[in-house]
C-alpha cells in the first residue's frame, strides 16, 4: 500500500478548507471501503485524506410525510438497510442496500459515499433517481441542493467542486399508491458488482400508471434514466404487453460496455428482463 | 506523523502510535501482536479479517488504526469466555469439520458469534445470508452451516 | 506391494471414527501460525516489481533512484542474481519436468512476471521503490493462444525444450487397432471441448520469510505443500548443501495443488535476505496470487468416439491441448496424467490419445486439485452422455454398461482393483430413483415459468499417489516415549484437509494406544523425514501406510519389551488401548508407559522406527448426481442439489472425508459456471486477478449437498484399503452440471465456464 497522511476534521468548514488546501490528491474519507481500495490498488494517487466522521450532525436521520427521508453523509449502508421505514417505504432502496458489498462493508460504507464515487454500477444510485432525490452539497460560501440525476456528471465524476462536501441526501416521501422495486444482476447472490441494475418507482391510480421512473445502473457513462419507457407506461394499465413493450424500448435506451463482467449486448438484454421483473415486482407491493 | 490511538481490544486497554495511513488490521496483527485476524486480500473482499468494532462485523483492513480511538474491537482471540473453555461456536466447528485450512475460520468465527448473539435461532438461509461476505474456499460451507445450527441449539439449550 | 495382498479385516478403535482434529483447536482459537503471522527481529519486506508488457528484451533497468529511497536497503535484478537454469516444479523423481525458468532473466515472457526485487524496512517503502525503477523493453511480438504458439514461424517464448512453442515432445497412447474400432462403430461421435482457466485462489496468499545464520545457513519459512522440493531446488540454485538449508511450515491456508511450485519471489526473497544480512518477508498480495500463481491449464480438446447400437464403446481418438502459459511448471505431468485418463473411465479397447502443452505469453499454469483430468473427463463424460441421447438410452444406463471394473487396465497401467464406480452408479441411482427422475413432470412451475429444471450425472475416477509419473515414497517416523505416548514424525504437509489428524489415527490404531497419546511432528526439514509432498490425493494412502510400516514395528518392540517384563513370550501378548496383556489371562497386564518406563535397573526404552513405502497407485472413484435450474430469460445456471456418491476405500476420518468432498464441489461448481481467471488476448495483461471479478461460489450460492461416501473397493496399497479423496470431486461435478442444464434446456456445452451469456445466446439460437 502507499502511504498517506491522515486529516480529521472537527467541522464542515475545516474539512473543506483543508480539501481546498491540501492539493490534487485530497480525498474526503468517509466509509473508506472504495477509498482504500483504490489507494492499495493503485487506482488513485492519495496524499491527503480528510476524515470528516467527527463532525457533528451528519449522522441523522429523519423521516416526515412532507420532506421524506433525509440522512447524513457518515450514515452506513447497514443502518439504513436495518430501518423498518426503509423495509417498507422505499423496498427499492432497501433492496440495493442489502445488495451492496458484504455485511462488513455495509457496517462501514455510506450511501454519501456510494454515489460521490459515481460508480456507474453503484448500487444505491438507481433507487435514488428513480425515487428523485436530492444532494445537500455544502461549501464554504453556501449550501446547495441537486437534484440526484444532475449530480453525476460521467463515469467517477459529479458536480462537487474543490472543497464541496455532500452532507446528507432527501429521498421524497413514500406515498401509498407508489411501488417501488430494485433488481440486480449478477453472477453470484452477494458480493457482486452489479452487472445491470434497474429500479423503479411507480405511481397507481385507479390502476392506472400516474407516473413512472425507470433508472439503469451499470449500463452507461452514469445511471441512466429510461424516459421513452416511461412515457410508454404513464397512463396504461401497466399490462404484459406494455411492459414488454416499454422493456424493450428500455434497452434502446440504455448504452452499455463490454468488460470482464458481461458483454455490452447481454447487458442491454438484462435491462429488458429486469425492467420487465422490476415493474413487476413494484406492482406487486400493492398486492 | 504518529498518532496516538487509545482503544480497547478483547476488552483489554490498549494504546499505540501508529501512522495515519495504517490499517486496523496491520496494527493488529504487527502493532498489537494478535495474528490470529487474517489477510487474504486486503481490500475487503474476503472477509478473513473481519472483527467487531463495538459490536459491529467489520473488515480490518478497510478501517484505520486511528479510527479506533476509543473503540471496543473483539477478535478471535477474545473470543474464548475463559482460557480453559471455548465458545460454543469454536466447540462445534471443531466437531463438525467447520474448519479446513483454518485461513477463514477467525473471520467466519466472529462473524457467527455476531449472528447469534443477535438470532438465537437462525434459519438457514439467515445463516448463508450472514456468512456472505466471507470467503472459504476448503469446505464448501455445508459444515459451517452444520456447525452454527449446532452452536446455536447448545446455546440456547444452555440459556436458563 | 503385491496388488493381490487381502486387506486386513478387523474391528476398528480409531480408524473409521470422526476424531477431534488436533490443528483445529489452534484455527478455532486464532493461535494456529501460519507464515505471514511470523515476525522476525529486524525484519525487512519484500515486494516485486512486475513486467507490464506480455514478451520482451530488458534492454536496460535502471534501480537507483529505487536504490537511494530512504528505507530501501537492496534491489536485485537479473544483472545481479546467480543465472542458473531451474525447474518450477522440481519433482526430484519425476521424468517429466522441464528446467526453463531463471530467478530473474533479461527476457519477460508474460505480463506480471517478476523483473526485480526490493527489500525495505516497511512494505509500503517496498511497494513505492517498485516505482522508481525504470525498466526499458524492447517489445517482443507475444502469442496467447496455444492455436497461434505452435504456427509455423510465431515467436518462441523458450529457446529450451523441444521447441515450436511445446513444453515436452507430445504425449501419445495407443492401444488396440483405432481404424478397426472405428470400422465397427455403428456410429460416430465427434466434438470440440474448451476449459477455462480456473484458479485455486486458496485463502492464503503465498507467503515466505528468509533468514541466514551466522554459519551461512539458510533457514526459510514459506507456504508450501513440498518443502522438501523447496529445500531441494534452493540448495541447488543457491548452491548450497542441504543440511544449510532448513525448510519450515507449520500451518497453511490451502494450496490445493497450486502450492508446489518453487516460485520467483522465494528465490528473490532468499537472496534479498542474503545481500542485506536481515531476515526479509515476501507476501503477495492477492491480485500477485492470480498473476505470479498458478491456475488450472486451459485445455482444447478434440474427442472422437465410436459405438454400437448396444451402446458399446469401441474406439476413442482424442487430441488435448494444454496451455501452460509462459513456463513449464506442472505442464509436462498435467499433459501426462491428463491424456493417459482418457485410456480409462469408460472401457473402450481402441484407444489412439495425443497431449501437448504449448507455452503461451500468459501467467504460468500449474498442479491443481484434479491436474489435467479435469479437461479430460468433462470431455468424455458428457459425450457419453450425448452418446445415451443419440441411442435412446438413460445416460445411467449407458454410463453403468461402459464404467470401467475390476481387472480393467487403469492409466497407470495396473489392474483395477473392484467395481469401485459401477457401485457408486448404482448406489446413487438407487438411492434418488432415478428412473422416477427421469420421467418426471417437467412442466414449468406457473408461477415462475422462466425456470427448466434437469438433472445430470457426471462419473469420475482419479488416482491416489502420481505414479507411474513419479516414483513415490512415503516416509513416516514412529517414536514411542516412556510414558507411553508416541510421537509420529512426517514430512507431510498439512494443507488444511486433517491429514495429519488421519496418520495419528492410523497410527494409534496399528500400535494400539489411544488417538489421545500420538502426537504429530511436521513441518521442518531439518527434523522430518524426507517427504515428497502432499499431493496427488496421496498422503493418508502413501505416507499412512508408511506410518502403519513404522508404527507396527513400534507395536513389536514394545511387546517385546512388555513380554520381557512380564516373563512371557512377546507372541502371547497383545496390545490394546495402551494396555500390554497376556492375551489367555487378561489380567496379566501393563500399561505401556509400564512396559516403557525404566524399572528394577532397566532403563526407560528408546524405540525409533522407520516405515518406507514405496506405491504404486490406487484409483478412487465418484458419481455426482446434480440438479440445477436454468432460468431462460437470464441465462442464470443455479446448483440446486448435488449428491455425491463416492468410493474412498477405508474411510479413516469421515468427516474429514466429506469435507473435501463438498470443498471440490464447491470449486467445481465454480468452475462449471463462474470461475474464470481471464487475460486480455491482445495485450496479456489480467482482466480479473482479484476476488471480486474472479467469482467463487460464496455460501448463498451453494446448493445442498448430500454426501455419500461407500467402501465399496479397499485397495490394498493403502492402509486398511483407504485411497484418496482431495481430486475426486472436483472431477465428477462438472460434467455433472452440463449433463444438468442439457437435461433442462437441450442445450450442450462443451466448455467451462457455462456463463449466463453463453446459456442465453445458445437459447435464442436454438429458438430461432
Amino acid at each position: 500500500m502507499r502511504r498517506f497522511d491522515y486529516h480529521r476534521a472537527e467541522t464542515l468548514e475545516q474539512a473543506s478548507r483543508l480539501l481546498t488546501e491540501l492539493g490534487d490528491d485530497t480525498f474526503v474519507f468517509n466509509g473508506g471501503t472504495d477509498l482504500l481500495v483504490e489507494i492499495r490498488e493503485r487506482l488513485r494517487r492519495v496524499r491527503n485524506v480528510v476524515d470528516i466522521k467527527q463532525i457533528p450532525g451528519l449522522s441523522d436521520i429523519t423521516y416526515d410525510e412532507t420532506r421524506g427521508l433525509t440522512f447524513g453523509a457518515l450514515v452506513t449502508v447497514g443502518r439504513l438497510e436495518n430501518l423498518s421505514l426503509v423495509r417498507q417505504r422505499y423496498p427499492n432502496l432497501r433492496s440495493a442496500l442489502a445488495s451492496l458489498g458484504s455485511i462488513q462493508v455495509r457496517n462501514r460504507a455510506t450511501v454519501v459515499g456510494n454515489i460521490c464515487r459515481a460508480s456507474p454500477s453503484a448500487d444505491t444510485i438507481p433507487p435514488l433517481v428513480a425515487d428523485g432525490a436530492f444532494v445537500h452539497i455544502y461549501s464554504r460560501t453556501d449550501m446547495r441542493v441537486v437534484p440526484i440525476a444532475e449530480f453525476f456528471t460521467g463515469a467517477g465524476k459529479t458536480v462537487l467542486a474543490k472543497g464541496e462536501i455532500v452532507t446528507g441526501i432527501t429521498v421524497p416521501p413514500a406515498a401509498d399508491n407508489i411501488g417501488k422495486a430494485y433488481l440486480k444482476h449478477g453472477r453470484r447472490k452477494a458480493m457482486e458488482l452489479s452487472t445491470v441494475g434497474v429500479a423503479v418507482s411507480l405511481a397507481m391510480e385507479e390502476g392506472v400508471c400516474s407516473d413512472i421512473r425507470i433508472a439503469l445502473g451499470a449500463v452507461g457513462a452514469t445511471v441512466l434514466r429510461a424516459p421513452q419507457a416511461e412515457a410508454m407506461l404513464r397512463g396504461t394499465r401497466l399490462d404484459a404487453a406494455a411492459v414488454r413493450n416499454a422493456a424493450d424500448k428500455a434497452m434502446e435506451e440504455c448504452t452499455p460496455i463490454s468488460n470482464v463482467r458481461a458483454s455490452a449486448d447481454y447487458r442491454r438484454d438484462m435491462v429488458g428482463v429486469l425492467t420487465g421483473r422490476a415493474i413487476k415486482q413494484a406492482l406487486e407491493t400493492f398486492a | 506523523m504518529k498518532r496516538m490511538v487509545d482503544f480497547t481490544v478483547n476488552g483489554e486497554a490498549r494504546e499505540m502510535a501508529v501512522d495515519g495511513c495504517r490499517s486496523l488490521l496491520d496494527a493488529l496483527r504487527d502493532d498489537v501482536g494478535l495474528t490470529g485476524t487474517k489477510k487474504g486480500c486486503d481490500v475487503g473482499d474476503c472477509g478473513a479479517c473481519t472483527v467487531l468494532v463495538d459490536g459491529e462485523p467489520v473488515n480490518a483492513c478497510l478501517m484505520l488504526a486511528v479510527e479506533a480511538e476509543g473503540r471496543a474491537v473483539e477478535t478471535i482471540e477474545g473470543l474464548q469466555p475463559d482460557v480453559d473453555r471455548l465458545h460454543p461456536l469454536q466447540d462445534a466447528f471443531m466437531r463438525h469439520g467447520a474448519s479446513q485450512c483454518g485461513f477463514c475460520t477467525p473471520g467466519i468465527l466472529m462473524m457467527a458469534k455476531k449472528l447469534l448473539d443477535d438470532n438465537p435461532r437462525p434459519t438457514d438461509e439467515e445463516i448463508r445470508f450472514g456468512l456472505s461476505g466471507n470467503i472459504c474456499r476448503c469446505t464448501g460451507y455445508t459444515k459451517i452451516f452444520d456447525a452454527i445450527k449446532s452452536a446455536a441449539r447448545e446455546m440456547e439449550a444452555a440459556r436458563p | 506391494m503385491n496388488m493381490t495382498t487381502p486387506i486386513e479385516q478387523r474391528e476398528f478403535r480409531i480408524v473409521g471414527k470422526s476424531v477431534k482434529r488436533d490443528d483445529v483447536l489452534e484455527k478455532v482459537t486464532g493461535e494456529a501460525q501460519y507464515t505471514g503471522d511470523i515476525k522476525r527481529p529486524g525484519m525487512l519486506y519484500g515486494k516485486i516489481k512486475r513486467a507490464s508488457i506480455a514478451h520482451a528484451r530488458i534492454k536496460a533497468i535502471d534501480v537507483s533512484k529505487a536504490l537511494a529511497y530512504p528505507g530501501v536497503k537492496a534491489v536485485l535484478t537479473h544483472q545481479n542474481v546467480p543465472r542458473v537454469l531451474h525447474y518450477g516444479s522440481p519433482h526430484p523423481r519425476s521424468a517429466s519436468c522441464t528446467k526453463d525458468q531463471y530467478i530473474l532473466d533479461d527476457k519477460v515472457r508474460f505480463w506480471g512476471e517478476g523483473v526485480a526485487a526490493v527489500a525495505a524496512i516497511s512494505e509500503e517503502i517496498a511497494d513505492e521503490a517498485l516505482d522508481l525503477i525504470e525498466v526499458e523493453y524492447e517489445a517482443l511480438p507475444a502469442v496467447f493462444e496455444p492455436e497461434d504458439a505452435v504456427q509455423p514461424g510465431a515467436p518462441l517464448i523458450h529457446d529450451v525444450g523441444p521447441g515450436g512453442n511445446l513444453v515436452l515432445d507430445p504425449v501419445r497412447v495407443n492401444r488396440g487397432d483405432i481404424d478397426k474400432g472405428f470400422s465397427e462403430a455403428d456410429f460416430i461421435l465427434e466434438g470440440t471441448f474448451a476449459g477455462g482457466r480456473p484458479h485455486p485462489a486458496y485463502m492464503e496468499p503465498n507467503v515466505c520469510i528468509a533468514d541466514w545464520d551466522g554459519s551461512n545457513k539458510l533457514t526459510f519459512w514459506t507456504s508450501t505443500q513440498t518443502s522438501f522440493m523447496v529445500r531441494g531446488i534452493l540448495a541447488e540454485v543457491l548452491g548450497l548443501p542441504l543440511t544449510k538449508v532448513r525448510v519450515l511450515v507449520d500451518h497453511m491456508g490451502g494450496g490445493f495443488g497450486a502450492k508446489q511450485d518453487v516460485f520467483q519471489h522465494e528465490f528473490l526473497c532468499a537472496l534479498l535476505a542474503k545481500e542485506t544480512r536481515r531476515p526479509v518477508k515476501m507476501e503477495f498480495t492477492r491480485h500477485e496470487t492470480f498473476v505470479a500463481g498458478r491456475s488450472r491449464h486451459p485445455c482444447r480438446i478434440w474427442l472422437k468416439q465410436g459405438f454400437k447400437n448396444d451402446g458399446t464403446l469401441i474406439a476413442r481418438d482424442m487430441k488435448l491441448v494444454y496451455d501452460s502459459g509462459a513456463y513449464g511448471s506442472h505442464g509436462p505431468g498435467v499433459t501426462i496424467v491428463g491424456t493417459t485418463a482418457a485410456t480409462s473411465l469408460y472401457r473402450c479397447e481402441n484407444v489412439r490419445l495425443e497431449g501437448r502443452c504449448v507455452y503461451t505469453n500468459t501467467p504460468v499454469n500449474g498442479a491443481f486439485r484434479g491436474y489435467g483430468v479435469v479437461q479430460s473427463y468433462y470431455a468424455l463424460d458428457i459425450q457419453m452422455d450425448e452418446a445415451a441421447e443419440r441411442l435412446g438410452m438413460d445416460p445411467a444406463e449407458l454410463k453403468l454398461k461402459n464404467v470401467v471394473r475390476a481387472g480393467d487396465i487403469a492409466p497407470s497401467g495396473h489392474p483395477i482393483i473392484g467395481h469401485g464406480l459401477e457401485i457408486c452408479l448404482k448406489h446413487g441411482i438407487d438411492v434418488l430413483n432415478w428412473k422416477r427422475l427421469r420421467s418426471r413432470d417437467r412442466t414449468p412451475d406457473p408461477k415462475r415459468p422462466q425456470i427448466r429444471k434437469g438433472w445430470g450425472i457426471g462419473c469420475e475416477m482419479h488416482g491416489s499417489s502420481a505414479y507411474p509419473g513419479i516414483k513415490e515414497q512415503g516416509n513416516a517416523t514412529v517414536k514411542i516415549n516412556e510414558d507411553g505416548t508416541v510421537t509420529l514424525l512426517t514430512g507431510a504437509a498439512g494443507l488444511g484437509t486433517g491429514a495429519h489428524t488421519a496418520l495419528a489415527q492410523i497410527v494409534a490404531e496399528e500400535l494400539g494406544v489411544r488417538f489421545e497419546d500420538v502426537g504429530v511432528i511436521h513441518g521442518d526439514t531439518d527434523v522430518v523425514p524426507w517427504d515428497i509432498g502432499a499431493f496427488a490425493s496421496h498422503t493418508t494412502y502413501l505416507v499412512g501406510t508408511a506410518a502403519k510400516m513404522a508404527a507396527g514395528k513400534v507395536r513389536a518392540a514394545v511387546l517385546e519389551r512388555a513380554a520381557m517384563k512380564l516373563q512371557v513370550s512377546s507372541d502371547e501378548i497383545d496390545l490394546c488401548d495402551g494396555k500390554v496383556f497376556v492375551a489367555a489371562e487378561p489380567d496379566r497386564a501393563m500399561t505401556v508407559s509400564e512396559a516403557m518406563g525404566p524399572s528394577r535397573g532397566i532403563p526407560a526404552a528408546n524405540i525409533v522406527a522407520n516405515g518406507t513405502y514405496e506405491p504404486t497407485k490406487s484409483y478412487s472413484f465418484a458419481a455426482h448426481f446434480t440438479e440445477v435450474e436454468v432460468d431462460t430469460e437470464t441465462g442464470i445456471v443455479e446448483v440446486k442439489r448435488v449428491v455425491p456418491v463416492h468410493d474412498v476405500g477405508r474411510v479413516i476420518h469421515p468427516i474429514a472425508a466429506q469435507g473435501q468432498i463438498e470443498g471440490g464441489i464447491q470449486q467445481g461448481i465454480g468452475h462449471t459456471l463462474t470461475e474464470d481467471y481471464l487475460i486480455d488476448k491482445k495485450t496479456g495483461r489480467s482482466l480479473n486477478a482479484g476476488l471480486v471479478d474472479y467469482k467463487m461460489p460464496l455460501s448463498m450460492d451453494m446448493p445442498d449437498i448430500e454426501t455419500i461416501i461407500l467402501e465399496a473397493a479397499p485397495d490394498p496399497g493403502g492402509p486398511w484399503g483407504a485411497k484418496g479423496v482431495g481430486e475426486d470431486p472436483i472431477i465428477a461435478i462438472g460434467p455433472s452440471i452440463a449433463n444438468a442444464i442439457y437435461d433442462a434446456i437441450g442445450i450442450r456445452f462443451h466448455h467451462y465456464p457455462i456463463i449466463p451469456e453463453d446459456v442465453l445466446k445458445a437459447l435464442r439460437e436454438k429458438g430461432a
